[in-house]
């Protein structure tokens, strides 16, 4: 019971500075601070009226759709050779997959800078989308892994014993087991690259991403503005997040569906 | 049909790996190489010596933020493991509840600068701390010392890297059998009793990696001390940072770095001599029993 408290109190913790930014932006007075003077919608009014932002916006959003989509092609077949290899194999992939979530943003950021310097790579859009995906392949990898732990080599030799192509099996057994969490993941790698900061901030050049506009708008002074465009900012993460999960849910339940009634004309 | 899965594999793993070796282990390399070089006059020579590490080494501004990174991880680290072995322990054996998972994976993917930023209006001199607490007569005057201030940092960097670390906490709690615990109590052992002996040995590698992984992180994270901390704020990442950006000398931060990382390594070695000497780590029957 006194653990149940703890915790609870713990989630609160957690989510207590959240909630007091959602409710701040709706905040009539540019005061944060309590007593609260009454709700408005100015803040976000004039955040719709702001050219840079929504530049800004429209960068991370290509950037993160970028990232998430070679996360998605290197994470597929990078999870499709984790299936066929040993014990060797799958820990070779998982060390050079595995190991950048465990280093500080700072140093994959300077590292990638110094390759692009000395190889005399102009920092641009397609910079920053390098640098996501060395940080949001360990993540799909993590999550792809936890799946394809419970993945069961026997049906893909099943089919191929019963005369399925390489290229049948792949599509009709092997993809709809794994697609799910594929998906699921590589929209966790969209969420990773449209909040990453520490990296951006050395590979972005001239580039202006979201978080970098907001850190700009932070150092300068403390303005309600940021407020706005980190409550909507929050709201985009959780929509990605219950989207990740429902089409996992969602897919996972089709595809035992549809397994079932192909079962079912079978006398 | 081996060889031709394995064949197979090996085709499909190139792009990734290839990817990691160019994009992730190539720049490391350089980075390394950099560190060797020397900076003239904002440009940077191709060099071998060791001037970078040893000024480094021998510089007391270096040691000074050094220690207070560390100092910083360490605290932060600590207290985010204790923290997240008690959700941990809760989600584990005592509810399998997915809200709260959702509501901490939630925290997790919320913003970076966002989390930072909130912490910054809560503490402020005119923020909701300050005002709460005048209101309830706590204080007579705002407080200005919440704010750049090493608990202002230390809460923050608690607030964003435990979801993190709760995560990894119940993944290495979710290899222990909940029977080995029952057995524990059934024999009269207390909870807390059973926490240090059943718990805490088994799941040794774990929390210990959790507590490194989060120490790493920490340490490194020069945004939120900068942010929070004020003057009290310097730390290695934050030197690192500037001689990338604003000073230019790219070998002498690469230096650094990996000092940084060396560290790291030393630390990690004796926190795990520390655990073997105290006993929390037992050598593990892992091999035996995969065995039987």
């Amino acid at each position: 019971m006194l653990l149940r408290i703890i915790v609870w109190a713990i989630l609160a913790f957690l989510l207590a500075p959240l909630l007091i930014i959602v409710l701040f932006s709706f905040h009539a007075s540019p005061s944060l601070s309590f007593p609260f003077a009454g709700f408005s919608l100015r803040w976000y009014e004039e955040l719709f009226g702001n050219a840079q932002l929504a530049s800004a916006v429209i960068k991370s959003l290509t950037i993160a759709l970028l990232t998430a989509l070679v996360t998605l092609l290197l994470g597929a077949t990078a999870s499709l050779a984790w299936l066929r290899f040993g014990r060797a194999g799958r820990g070779m992939i998982e060390a050079l997959t595995v190991t950048p979530i465990a280093l500080p943003g700072l140093f994959v950021g300077v590292s990638l800078l110094v390759l692009f310097a000395q190889s005399g790579t102009q920092l641009s859009t397609a910079t920053i989308v390098i640098a996501h995906v060395v940080i949001a392949i360990p993540i799909l990898i993590v999550a792809m892994k936890a799946r394809l732990a419970l993945f069961d080599p026997s049906l893909e030799e099943a089919a191929r014993d019963l005369g399925a192509s390489q290229m049948q099996t792949f599509a009709r057994v092997t993809l709809p087991l794994i697609a799910p969490t594929l998906i699921a993941s590589s929209i966790l790698a969209f969420a990773v690259s449209f909040d990453e900061f520490v990296v951006t901030s050395f590979v972005a050049g001239t580039e202006t991403t979201l978080p970098m506009y907001i850190w700009s708008m932070m150092r300068r002074t403390v303005t309600p503005l940021v407020n706005a465009i980190s409550t909507l900012a929050l709201f985009f993460s959780i929509a990605i997040l219950v989207a990740s999960w429902l089409i996992g849910q969602a897919r996972r339940r089709s595809a035992i569906a549809g397994r079932l009634e192909q079962l079912e004309p079978l006398p | 049909m081996s060889l031709t899965r394995t064949r197979t594999g090996t085709l499909l793993a190139t792009p990734a790996i290839l990817y990691m070796l160019v994009f992730f282990i190539v720049p490391s390399l350089i980075l390394f190489a950099y560190s060797f070089w020397s900076s003239a006059s904002y440009r940077i020579v191709p060099d071998f010596q060791f001037n970078n590490y040893l000024g480094s080494l021998a510089s007391p501004v270096f040691w000074k933020v050094t220690f207070n990174a560390i100092r910083i991880g360490l605290f932060t680290a600590t207290v985010t493991l204790i923290l997240s072995i008690l959700v941990g322990y809760y989600l584990v054996y005592v509810s399998r509840s997915q809200t709260i998972l959702y509501l901490i994976l939630i925290t997790w993917f919320s913003s970076y600068l966002v989390r930072i930023y909130a912490w910054r209006t809560l503490l402020g001199t005119n923020g909701v701390l300050n005002t709460v607490l005048l209101q309830l007569g706590v204080i007579d005057h705002p407080v200005s010392a919440f704010l750049f201030s090493p608990f202002a940092v230390t809460i923050t960097l608690v607030h964003i890297y435990l979801p993190f670390c709760i995560l990894l906490v119940v993944s290495s709690l979710s290899e222990i059998k909940r029977d080995l615990i029952d057995a524990a109590r059934d024999l009269g052992t207390s909870l807390i009793g059973a926490f240090f002996k059943v718990i805490a040995p088994n799941a040794a590698n774990g929390l210990i990696g959790a507590f490194m992984l989060t120490f790493i992180l920490v340490a490194g994270d020069y945004v939120t001390p900068q942010m929070l901390g004020g003057s009290s704020g310097q730390t290695t990442g934050l030197l690192i940072a500037d001689q990338f950006r604003k000073t230019g000398n790219w070998p002498l931060g690469a230096a650094q770095a990996f000092l940084m990382f060396g560290i790291s390594i030393v630390l990690y070695a004796f926190i795990t001599a520390l655990g073997r000497a105290t006993g929390l780590i037992v050598k593990r029957r892992a091999k035996t029993e995969r065995e039987i």
